[in-house]
């Protein structure tokens, strides 16, 4: 009761209340996906022990949310929509800090745990309307439509994708927060085209974007793809592998190159059939200089790293 | 509480569905899919394509005859600019260069309007008040507070100002300064800043005020407020003239007079560079904590260079900088000077309240290696950091009443030359740690007055302009007491 009223005081969500939401999202992300929950699932989920998980799904099926059919707990519609709602919240709120908020990308996961329970159906509208009504979250999760279904995202595994097969990341998952911060260094993301290299029993030797990086099998867990039929030839190469003095055509901006820093690359002329050429490095190694369009502009190299450009033809290398 | 099943604002939908809502299920999912075809991107194609058909129009109709020949100029220039033998040396020069004209050039007219303002004026006005009748109390108050004040200000400020900021407006012209911020950009990088940061520090060096006008050229909002919040570790020009009077008295003194001058001076430029790496370091411990949330976006552009239009030059810098901060600080000083001849004037049981607020600070003053009088003085001198000696020396005077002969009157602020000064500040307790003390408070203790008004007004944020101001406050309490306690820890006093 004094904890409800706190609550209610403090604007921040009461944890029975937290407890109940994230048990109905790890429900509802279980059923979607196929599996049978369990009460050691939920335990698992929330962090908790399993007397208290079970406590959790008692409140949550006197509150009609859940039923108990043969030993197996489902969701009722009431609970469906709930869930739907918590994990919308999530999604979105995670797109809108990729969108328009400085916080690194291994963090939106924790910032979108708590705002889940923070954030009302009103709220989830207007920012749904804000975001200009995203399909997919950062990571590659569709975001469910207010009343629809939550389904998994498609794709294969990384680790079934054959040797030189050209595809396309479709999602990358953000827990653990280690293993996602080290994908989200090696430039993976949704979007990304990505070839197998090499396959050995402790890493995976990947092309991303033109640059070779090894993964580890965890990491390669992570992350799903999905071939493509007709690969792009040449594939983009990233911007800054580009040596100084030469000069490539734009073929476009990385997806993980978003909001703000999206707008303002476009605004400078960093746009699909541009040519431009690297001019110089700064004395102290980073940013390095580029022409484009007549003007002199200056990038930092993990601005570069998101220009994505034209590998220049061979003939074009030994002429220059 | 919470008795309703679930959420109460979530539409409930009835669960055997009637034949007009399972329509509307397909007309919802045939949507649903169809977005899914489209893809979440088509807001950036469009985007793209429209700057790229405009991109093409251009190419066609535009031609730009002799653009050629200009831009290799501009790179031939920039190779020597930005080289990694010559970049650095030669930004180092420039920098010398403008910080000596400023600081020799800045002397004579100083002293001379000094002359005029404060030696010959003064006295004038308060013979003409006399020969009127004014009471002494309105002349003191007009003209021992209010006028002295603005004055000191006008004449420790302006010089500088007309100097340094027309030659920094013509690096700006010329199109060196955006490859200074190119230069060093990693650096600043590296501490979670913007290149351009490099700039509007170097504009504070002349006027913080100006400098976090100056940060509108940092486009990236993160950045912007760290460059805002940072400033105040630029030393201004109202306190060189500080840092230059302790450490010749009290660090040099240490010294052999062989020596004394050159290890002044470099205590001097100790802080200084102290004040760097508190930029630095803040910057760092900024954009990692209560700034982590803000966009951050990077832009950088290395203009042409350009002869630069001197006239145009000094007239803008003239009125736009120099003018505009001097208004806002003698708007800001006279009042003070009201207030610093009110608190040495007014009696409060026997005693002035500046000798009652000296008794009530000097314990705490003493734990961070200062004392009273220094903290009166940065109450009061918030204002404008050019009138805080000038109060040390009317406050200390007030207080040591054992020393005859020394000062102009209560609540009449002075300067004097270096061997009264000295003995003074010796009788009011001042020891080298007093000194040391006073010369890192000057550094990070608050913005001034004018400073923070117009970081309320770049930001038009009540809660960056607190920690903007609070946050610089309690590092310089934080790291005097910590030189107080170690001084006296290893027993130097």
């Amino acid at each position: 009761m004094i904890q409800s009223v706190l609550s209610r005081l403090t604007g921040r969500p009461s944890s029975a209340r937290v407890e109940r939401e994230d048990a109905l999202r790890h429900l509802q992300l279980m059923l979607a996906g196929g599996h049978d929950p369990t009460v050691q699932s939920v335990a698992g989920a929330l962090g908790v022990a399993p007397d208290r998980a079970a406590a959790v799904l008692a409140d949550l099926e006197r509150r009609e949310c859940v039923v108990f059919q043969a030993g197996r707990v489902t969701l009722t519609p009431t609970g469906q929509a709930y869930a739907t709602h918590i994990i919308r919240a999530h999604r979105l709120w995670e797109q809108h800090l990729a969108q328009s908020s400085g916080v690194p990308p291994e963090q939106w996961h924790a910032h979108a745990d708590r705002a889940e329970h923070r954030l009302s159906p009103d709220d989830v509208a207007a920012l749904t309307e804000r975001l200009g009504n995203p399909t997919h979250d950062p990571h590659g999760d569709p975001i469910p439509p207010p009343h629809g279904a939550v389904v998994p995202h498609h794709g294969m595994p990384l680790d079934e994708l054959p040797v030189d097969q050209t595809a396309r990341v479709t999602h990358v998952e953000d827990e653990p927060a280690m293993v996602f911060a080290e994908l989200v260094m090696l430039g993976l993301y949704p979007g990304a085209i990505v070839r197998v290299v090499e396959r050995g029993p402790h890493a995976l030797g990947l092309w991303v974007d033109g640059e070779h990086v090894t993964l580890t099998p965890l990491m390669v867990h992570n992350v799903s793809v999905a071939p493509l039929a007709a690969p792009p030839a040449p594939a983009p190469v990233r911007l800054s592998a580009l040596p100084i003095g030469r000069s490539a055509t734009v073929a476009g901006l990385s997806p993980a190159c978003r909001g703000t820093e999206r707008r303002r690359l476009l605004d400078l002329g960093f746009v699909p059939g541009t040519v431009i050429t690297a001019e110089m490095v700064s004395p102290s190694g980073d940013p390095t200089a580029y022409a484009v369009r007549g003007a002199l502009i200056a990038l930092r190299r993990t601005q570069a790293r998101h220009v994505l450009i034209q590998p220049a033809p061979p003939e074009a290398e030994a002429t220059s | 509480m919470n008795d309703h099943p679930a959420n109460p604002a979530l539409p409930r939908r009835a669960a055997g569905a009637s034949p007009a809502a399972a329509a509307a299920d397909a007309v919802l999912a045939t949507a649903q899919a169809l977005r899914e075809q489209i893809g979440g991107e088509f807001h950036d194609r469009l985007a793209e394509t429209i700057y790229g058909e405009a991109g093409r129009l251009a190419d066609r109709a535009v031609t730009r005859p002799g653009a050629a020949r200009r831009f290799d100029l501009d790179r031939a220039v920039d190779r020597i600019v930005t080289s990694r033998t010559w970049g650095f040396p030669l930004m180092i020069a420039i920098f010398a260069l403008v910080f000596w004209v400023t600081i020799v050039g800045a002397n004579v007219p100083s002293a001379m309007i000094a002359s005029l303002l404060i030696d010959t004026l003064h006295p004038m006005l308060h013979r003409g008040a006399d020969a009127v009748g004014l009471p002494w109390w309105l002349s003191g108050f007009l003209l021992d507070g209010v006028y002295l004040a603005t004055a000191w200000v006008i004449s420790v400020m302006l010089p500088p100002m007309a100097i340094f900021f027309p030659f920094f407006t013509l690096l700006e012209d010329l199109g060196y300064l955006p490859r200074m911020a190119f230069n060093l950009d990693n650096l600043f990088q590296k501490s979670g800043a913007h290149g351009k940061q490099a700039l509007t520090m170097m504009m504070g060096y002349g006027c913080n005020a100006a400098g976090v006008v100056a940060t509108r050229i940092i486009d990236s909002p993160r950045e912007r407020l760290i460059a805002i919040i940072t400033n105040n570790f630029s030393l201004c020009n109202g306190r060189w003239p500080t840092q230059i009077l302790i450490a010749s008295l009290f660090v040099g003194g240490v010294a052999s007079p062989a020596v004394a001058s050159v290890v002044s001076a470099g205590a001097v430029v100790g802080v200084a560079l102290l004040g760097v790496l508190f930029t630095f370091g803040v910057s760092w411990a900024l954009s990692r904590t209560v700034l982590k949330g803000e966009v951050s976006t990077f832009s950088l552009e290395l203009p042409p260079y350009r002869p630069p239009r001197i006239l145009q030059t000094l007239y803008t810098s003239l009125i736009d900088r120099t003018l505009y901060v001097l208004w806002r600080a003698v708007v800001w000083a006279a009042p003070a000077g009201a207030v610093i001849w009110l608190v040495a004037n007014v009696h409060v049981g026997g005693l002035s309240i500046a000798e009652r607020a000296i008794g009530a600070l000097d314990p705490l003053g003493w734990v961070i290696g200062l004392n009273g009088v220094i903290l009166v003085a940065y109450i009061i001198a918030i204002p404008a950091n050019e009138i805080v000696i000038p109060t040390v020396l009317m406050l200390t005077a007030l207080s040591v009443r054992s020393v005859a002969g020394m000062g102009a009157g209560p609540g009449v602020m002075f300067e004097a030359d270096g061997a009264q000064v000295l003995a003074m500040l010796r009788a009011g307790g001042w020891t080298l740690l007093t000194g040391i003390n006073l010369m890192l408070f000057s550094l990070l203790h608050n913005p001034c007055s004018t400073t923070i008004h117009t970081i309320y007004r770049e930001t038009g944020s009540a809660r960056w302009t607190a920690v903007a101001t609070f946050l610089p406050l309690s590092l310089a309490f934080v790291v005097c007491a910590a030189t107080a306690a170690a001084w006296r820890w290893l027993g130097l006093g």
